[in-house]
């Protein structure tokens, strides 16, 4: 049962996601302006770029980068399918890692110089924030007493009041998923960096344009992991869940604006210490508790 | 019980032919129809009795029991011998200390336990008997390529070595190897402990003579620390024969573990001894570098050694002994906080190595330990993770060295960073290379479904500090295998490709290994019902909560999907070729090569990151073996004095 279920959130999310992440984008890039003193481009402008990237030749260094993102693509559908048909967070956070592989692979295949040092980078990035999501979804799983996400709606409270700590600790490693700065040591939305493009610097066309549309999908899913720590009871309480997410978005927005790229090892091992700290405090409270 | 019987006894028959069989026509065609024969057996016995629960046989023998013993004094004898001519005396000791204690417990004590039911079958030893019958005996069959290979290599190169590292040992080494699957399945068959002691001390002594094949000083010392490491392992299990005769009564495995539920302190150190027998052999902290220094050996040997046999039985034991963890505390935690342990520090220490061979043993110790915590925890659905592991490891680790062995002899190099450009050199190898490492370690390949159910059993079985160890060990194996993954995914230009001297044998148990991981990545539910549950029920009486049946299709298509990928996508487009982006200074973009400041040619290299400042060697190793010989050391001091009132 679970398993059509989880087809038929895959598919609506394919759909759905980009949509949603596409407005998001562009409403990013407005706030980002506005803190700038700049006016910013049209809500739709992400779109129109896409659009543009899809109608443009295929150009390729290796050849294989475009199926590698075509894979990416589809695992983060999957990652974002399992989450919002309500199915278990655990695999979701796998699936989601399997596609940042993907990701990763597609940058490596070109064996330009920039984007190999911006793989290599990547790879660190998805080392420092994967502690912190497995002690996010173990938290979860010891307050919800599942890891099955539609099990969020019998809780008689928002996990939130249990996983404190832990909610801390995802904050903290969401910048380094959403690859925003001070932690977007692998790309970067302006090519005029040491590493150039770094993971996208031999990526054009419809290749880049699978990159943009997955980064939407990302940004839709780790926003609705945000959301799950607020929800409870049914599903009215998904108002404050929508909320708490926007909030955390514009946060993550501020953070980007008003920080310099840190390096790597800054990254990990901030990551790390708070990993350490809030995943283990929070699971000692809940042990004990 | 005949079956049982043809498995233990076939490849001790063709080992004493190969020692006689000289030519290399001949012994292709012995290994490769013998193995055939023991898989299908193999087969045929897991076909038999395919979900059934523990049946015993009824067999004992006196002869046996002093073949036995007779077997274990040779072993004693050898050591002692080897350890003369290479004046290595503390293995001597070692050997001394076990021949006596052989002796004294064969006259002095065995006989006061009879056992009944001497053989057994349930669907652990199934499964083991199909991971050394396929992939032990494949790997047999690609040693005959490779060995080829290895034998003209010397011929050729070996002017600065000695007669005797350069002699053709081949008829001696593939006689060891089917001596080993022997010795196995005397493990995994034996209800009797005497006998699954000797096959234990077999298993030793092969791996001992294995590592040393070369002779070179390296391969002689490093086979010495594995032999010195393996007989306090060894001398660990004797002594727990001992407190089993005097405290149970019994020499028998199954009333052992009966016995121990029902008063876990009488067996307190027994156990403890026989999961410190386990750790040894499966290569925890501080124990693993004898499966480091191992690899100076042919690569089959490794391959042998890391997928199919050896550490494979320290982990069957400990899976064995998973009922008693239940009941004996200190014993339980040892192996848990052990295991925990070398999984994280070694894959940290992993991830800053770029020797192939290396990265793969760090990560074996680092799997085995994942395997070692599960047993420690002894939950059904801990158990239920540990097989499952057991089976993915086998498949994905054989593959992997298999790989990496004949990338080794057609590039020149076992280095990470000369497999740039594998996919174009080598483009079949790179994607079973790839398919390899994919199963190790990523959703939804079986390995990953495994570490979830450990997750979830650490969790529920309040075991904070292994959630802790599994979340950061985790992202260190994301690490060390993505940068792998990615050199080899590199593609550019047109090198000329330098495969086509493999031999044949090589592809076929290639082949196989990549077929058996793919089978058991796309048919997970399938093995988790038919193999993997039977056992739980059987042991623990009920399956554990474990991960929902819907959860292991979905990983099931998503691995479909990755082949499809793999197969379909990697073959190229009709794409528009560019060169690569040099900053607009290029002069030879397939070579990566710019012009520099100074107009002269600089060509653009990059490393992957070793990160050796955070996670070297130097400093992980150190303190890693220092806490895990600690806590060994207290457990088993513990297990004695702590009253049994607490226990």
């Amino acid at each position: 049962m679970s398993f059509i279920t989880t087809l038929i959130g895959t598919v609506a999310f394919a759909v759905l996601a980009p949509i949603v992440g596409c407005l998001l984008a562009g409403l990013d890039r407005i706030i980002s302006a506005r803190m700038q003193g700049r006016v910013g481009p049209p809500l739709l402008q992400p779109y129109y770029d896409v659009r543009k990237l899809i109608a443009k030749d295929d150009v390729t260094v290796s050849g294989v980068d475009g199926v590698y993102m075509t894979a990416a693509l589809v695992f983060t559908a999957f990652a974002g399918g399992i989450f919002f048909s309500g199915g278990n967070l655990l695999m979701s956070a796998f699936v989601i890692t399997m596609a940042a592989l993907f990701f990763i692979m597609a940058a490596y295949s070109s064996r330009s110089p920039y984007s190999e040092l911006g793989a290599g980078r990547e790879t660190l990035q998805v080392m420092s924030y994967e502690p912190m999501v497995l002690l996010m979804a173990v938290c979860f799983y010891m307050a919800a007493g599942s890891f099955n996400v539609r099990d969020v709606f019998g809780l008689p409270a928002p996990v939130i009041f249990a996983t404190l700590p832990a909610f801390i600790g995802f904050l903290f490693i969401l910048t380094i998923k959403l690859r925003k700065s001070p932690f977007d040591l692998s790309t970067s939305h302006h090519a005029h960096q040491e590493l150039v493009r770094g993971t996208t610097t031999e990526m054009s066309g419809k290749t880049l344009a699978k990159v943009e549309v997955m980064h939407w999908c990302e940004n839709v899913l780790f926003l609705g992991w945000t959301a799950l720590f607020f929800l409870w009871g049914g599903p009215a309480s998904l108002v404050l869940g929508v909320v708490v997410a926007l909030a955390a978005w514009f946060f993550e927005i501020l953070i980007d604006n008003n920080f310099a790229r840190v390096k790597w090892q800054f990254m990990l091992r901030s990551a790390w210490v708070m990993a350490l700290v809030c995943g283990g405090i929070n699971i000692v409270v809940l042990m004990v508790a | 019980m005949q079956l049982i019987a043809f498995l233990i006894l076939f490849p001790l028959v063709v080992a004493a032919l190969l020692l006689v069989v000289k030519g290399d026509g001949l012994r292709n065609v012995l290994v490769g129809v013998s193995a055939v024969v023991i898989a299908a057996a193999s087969i045929l016995l897991a076909a038999q009795y395919l979900g059934a629960a523990w049946v015993g046989f009824e067999f004992s023998s006196q002869a046996v029991d002093y073949l036995a013993c007779a077997v274990g004094v040779a072993i004693s004898v050898a050591v002692i011998g080897f350890g003369m001519k290479y004046k290595n005396y503390f293995a001597v000791g070692l050997a001394i200390v076990q021949l006596v204690g052989d002796l004294v417990f064969e006259f002095g004590f065995a006989h006061a336990a009879h056992v009944e039911v001497g053989l057994y079958v349930d669907s652990l030893s199934i499964v083991m008997a199909l991971i050394i019958g396929i992939i032990g005996s494949g790997i047999c069959v690609y040693a005959l390529g490779y060995m080829i290979d290895f034998q003209k290599h010397l011929d050729e190169h070996g002017e600065g070595m000695t007669e005797l590292q350069r002699k053709d040992r081949r008829p001696t080494f593939f006689a060891l190897m089917f001596l080993f699957l022997s010795a196995m399945y005397v493990i995994v068959f034996s209800n009797n402990m005497v006998w699954m002691f000797t096959g234990w001390e077999v298993t030793t002594v092969c791996s001992f003579l294995l590592i040393a094949y070369t002779r070179t000083d390296e391969a002689i010392a490093n086979a010495f620390r594995q032999i010195i490491m393996n007989m306090l392992g060894g001398i660990g299990f004797l002594a727990a024969l001992y407190f089993a005769v005097v405290f149970t009564g019994t020499l028998s495995f199954q009333d052992f573990v009966l016995f121990g539920l029902g008063s876990p302190w009488l067996v307190a150190v027994p156990v403890c001894l026989l999961a410190f027998a386990g750790l040894t052999k499966a290569a925890q902290m501080p124990f693993h570098t004898w499966l480091l220094g191992a690899m100076v050996a042919p690569t089959p040997t490794s391959a042998l050694l890391h997928s199919s046999t050896m550490v494979k039985a320290g982990v069957f034991l400990l899976i064995k002994l998973a009922p008693l963890f239940g009941v004996c505390m200190v014993a339980s935690q040892m192996t848990i906080l052990v295991g925990g342990i070398t999984f994280m520090l070694c894959s940290f220490m992993a991830i800053s190595q770029s020797n192939a061979k290396r990265v793969l043993a760090y990560s074996t110790i680092a799997n085995l330990g994942l395997i070692v915590a599960c047993a420690g925890v002894g939950t059904p659905e801990a158990i239920w993770a540990a097989v499952l592991l057991v089976i993915f490891h086998a498949a994905a680790k054989s593959l992997l060295f298999l790989c990496v062995g004949t990338a080794e002899h057609h590039i020149g190099s076992r280095d990470i960073e000369d497999m740039d450009l594998l996919f174009d050199r080598m483009p079949r190898l790179a994607r079973f290379m790839m398919l390899g490492i994919m199963c190790m370690f990523i959703a939804p390949f079986g390995m990953l479904i495994a570490k979830w159910a450990t997750l979830v059993s650490f969790v529920d079985s309040h075991q904070m500090a292994l959630v802790l160890l599994l979340a950061f060990g985790s992202a260190a194996t994301f690490m060390f295998w993505g940068k792998w993954l990615g050199k080899l995914a590199g593609i550019a230009g047109s090198p000329e490709n330098v495969e086509t001297t493999v031999h044949a044998s090589e592809w076929v148990s290639l082949a196989l290994m990549a077929c058996i991981a793919l089978v058991a990545c796309i048919a997970l539910p399938i093995m988790s019902s038919a193999l993997v549950e039977p056992y739980i029920v059987s042991v623990f009486g009920q399956l554990g909560e474990d991960i929902a049946v819907d959860n292991l299709w979905i990983s099931s298509i998503l691995a479909a999907f990755v082949i499809v990928v793999f197969v379909a996508g990697a073959r190229g487009s009709k794409a528009k070729r560019a060169d690569v982006y040099l900053a607009g200074v290029s002069v030879d973009s397939d070579h990566r090569i710019f012009r520099n400041s100074l107009s002269g040619e600089t060509e653009a290299t990059s490393r992957n990151l070793y990160l050796d400042g955070i996670f070297g060697e130097g400093i992980v190793r150190r303190p890693g073996e220092v806490i895990c010989a600690v806590i060994i050391v207290v457990a088993i001091v513990a297990s004695g004095i702590v009253p049994p009132v607490l226990l």
